[in-house]
């Protein structure tokens, strides 16, 4: 059966980032995280193989008001 | 001058009192005078304000007053008593960020917005109450108290800007500094009855300002007006070479634009995600924003936004990615010195793939220009709720108490301001109603990259016609 996903992150965080969780809430708002991973899995196949961040600044230029 | 005409200087919108300054009809001083006793008599039930500098701001006023009357040029904010989100860095000044972690932080130098606004010849009364490292969208502050709404009290200002929202509200200031990287001078400017804007991503320098994220943040004014908030954004806004991330791009004269002409302007109304579930009060109060602004000659279509289920998964990650990576060390050393709402909010955001937070950034550019193709060829702007829920209590968004529902109710709040920094897009929340409740509504007016003008200039003709940015609530100077 497959770990509580808030477990799984909990093995992750300390593992990779030595951090502890601080709160009952942490572990509601980590449990949270699959409407995350269900989002994601919706995208899958949509980023093409040339995207990348800086895209995005020339995206605002691309796109930006020339006349008010 | 007595109590009552202080005040009434008070309620002054910021382009007013600065022709009363220019025209030598009140001074300085006495603004700035006016303005501290305000918060001596009206801070105690709103808590807007983590630390104010009274004689600093009053010398500071005295001299330019002097500067006035010697006939030099004034600047375009000359001698008004401004405050701000205690997250903007001056040389030496107490900068809490809202936070135990920086409460004795003093920084040894300045934000370029700060030298900005202070160039133009405003004067800077202190911190303004706002939301830990500015990662909530309420006002919750366990640290230095809840920022309490001057509309009712026990209910939330919104946030992070939450002192920003309140002061102006409660007419302590003519504006303020606010930040916004999900909705964090929006939302305060709605659900607190003013008006604040969020400029095009790369519009304003960051520097000297509390990160949150890299990607996202965005500096902004809350002010009583759409022609307030011109004012302001053409002091801050432009070019900075100590942020490298900030635009060329020209500033245009704001105030020009605003000419109360939409006639033929064509405002889209969304027909997807922005209305899911929403209050039968703030959909009835939209309507009637709706109303006004046809009835001004702008032309209402429909527009469908695309790919709103990847912006939602995309900007719901950037800033807890990069909000969590720049908090790691102290969340390592110091965790019980956040609260339990933030410390849970950022612990989580640990977990999320590097791969997931690329390919939301890589995206970004391609879902923006599909934003662009499909919804701004078919409108100039669009608009919609800033929130979809009325303005909800303190109570029940208080997560560190363990309110039931208090996790989901908090991340509803800023569910129809999220988006619109993922697209980077300008956005002016504007006030449009009350609630049976008697709390504030507002809508958000969206417009293309650098649109600021168009977006104030709509936000504009919408009060020409309204006075819900007029009202007074009854915690007020």
């Amino acid at each position: 059966m497959q770990a509580p996903l808030k477990e799984t992150v909990a093995l992750q965080v300390k593992t990779w980032s030595g951090i502890d969780q601080p709160n009952a809430a942490a572990g509601t708002m980590a449990d949270a995280l699959s409407a995350t991973i269900t989002g994601f899995t919706a995208l899958r196949g949509l980023l093409a193989f040339e995207d990348e961040p800086s895209s995005f600044e020339a995206a605002l230029q691309a796109t930006k008001e020339t006349t008010a | 001058m007595n109590t009552r005409e202080k005040v009434s200087w008070l309620h002054l919108s910021l382009t007013e009192a600065a022709d009363a300054l220019k025209s030598g009809a009140v001074t300085s001083v006495e603004l700035t005078t006016a303005a501290l006793e305000a918060f001596a008599r009206v801070d105690k039930s709103i808590n807007s304000a983590i630390w104010l500098e009274g004689a600093a701001a009053l010398e500071a006023a005295e001299a330019l007053d002097k500067k006035r009357l010697s006939g030099a040029p004034l600047g375009p904010l000359h001698g008004l008593p401004l405050a701000h989100k205690d997250m903007y860095y001056k040389a030496g000044k107490l900068s809490t960020c809202g936070s135990s972690i920086r409460k004795d932080f003093r920084p040894h130098y300045t934000a370029t917005v700060m030298e900005r606004l202070e160039d133009a010849g405003s004067v800077t009364l202190g911190g303004l109450n706002m939301a830990e490292f500015a990662q909530n969208p309420t006002g919750h502050n366990q640290h230095f108290g809840h920022c309490r709404n001057p509309w009712n009290p026990d209910y939330c200002t919104g946030g992070s800007s939450s002192g920003s929202g309140a002061a102006v509200a409660a007419r302590l200031v003519y504006g303020a500094l606010g930040s916004d990287t999900g909705g964090s001078i929006r939302l305060p400017a709605a659900i607190c009855g003013v008006t604040g804007i969020k400029a095009t991503q790369t519009r304003v320098s960051r520097h000297g300002v509390m990160p949150l994220s890299f990607s996202a943040d965005n500096v902004g004014p809350l002010t009583q007006t759409a022609r307030d908030a011109a004012r302001f954004l053409g002091v801050i806004a432009g070019h900075d070479p100590k942020d490298p991330t900030s635009a060329s791009e020209p500033v245009p004269d704001y105030e020009a634009a605003l000419t109360g002409d939409i006639r033929g302007m064509r405002i889209g109304v969304p027909t997807n995600y922005f209305f899911d579930g929403i209050d039968a009060e703030v959909q009835a109060a939209f309507d009637a924003a709706v109303a006004v602004l046809k009835a001004r000659g702008a032309v209402i279509v429909s527009v469908t936004m695309p790919h709103m289920d990847a912006v939602s998964a995309y900007g719901g990650i950037v800033s807890r990615v990069e909000g969590a990576t720049i908090h790691a060390q102290w969340m390592r050393e110091r965790p019980q010195d956040y609260a339990v709402h933030l410390s849970g909010r950022l612990y989580p955001s640990q977990s999320i793939p590097g791969t997931y937070y690329l390919e939301a950034l890589a995206r970004r550019g391609a879902i923006l220009k599909a934003v662009a193709a499909e919804v701004f060829g078919a409108c100039d702007a669009f608009i919609t709720p800033t929130l979809r829920m009325k303005t909800p209590t303190l109570l029940a968004t208080d997560i560190d108490a363990g309110t039931p529902g208090a996790i989901e109710t908090f991340q509803d709040v800023s569910i129809n301001t999220r988006p619109i920094n993922y697209l980077g897009l300008p956005s002016v929340s504007v006030p449009c109603g009350l609630d049976s409740h008697g709390m504030p509504i507002g809508f958000q007016i969206q417009g293309r990259p650098f649109a600021e003008a168009r977006v104030l200039k709509i936000a504009d003709a919408y009060q020409r016609d309204t006075d819900w940015h007029r009202r007074l609530p009854p915690n007020v100077a």
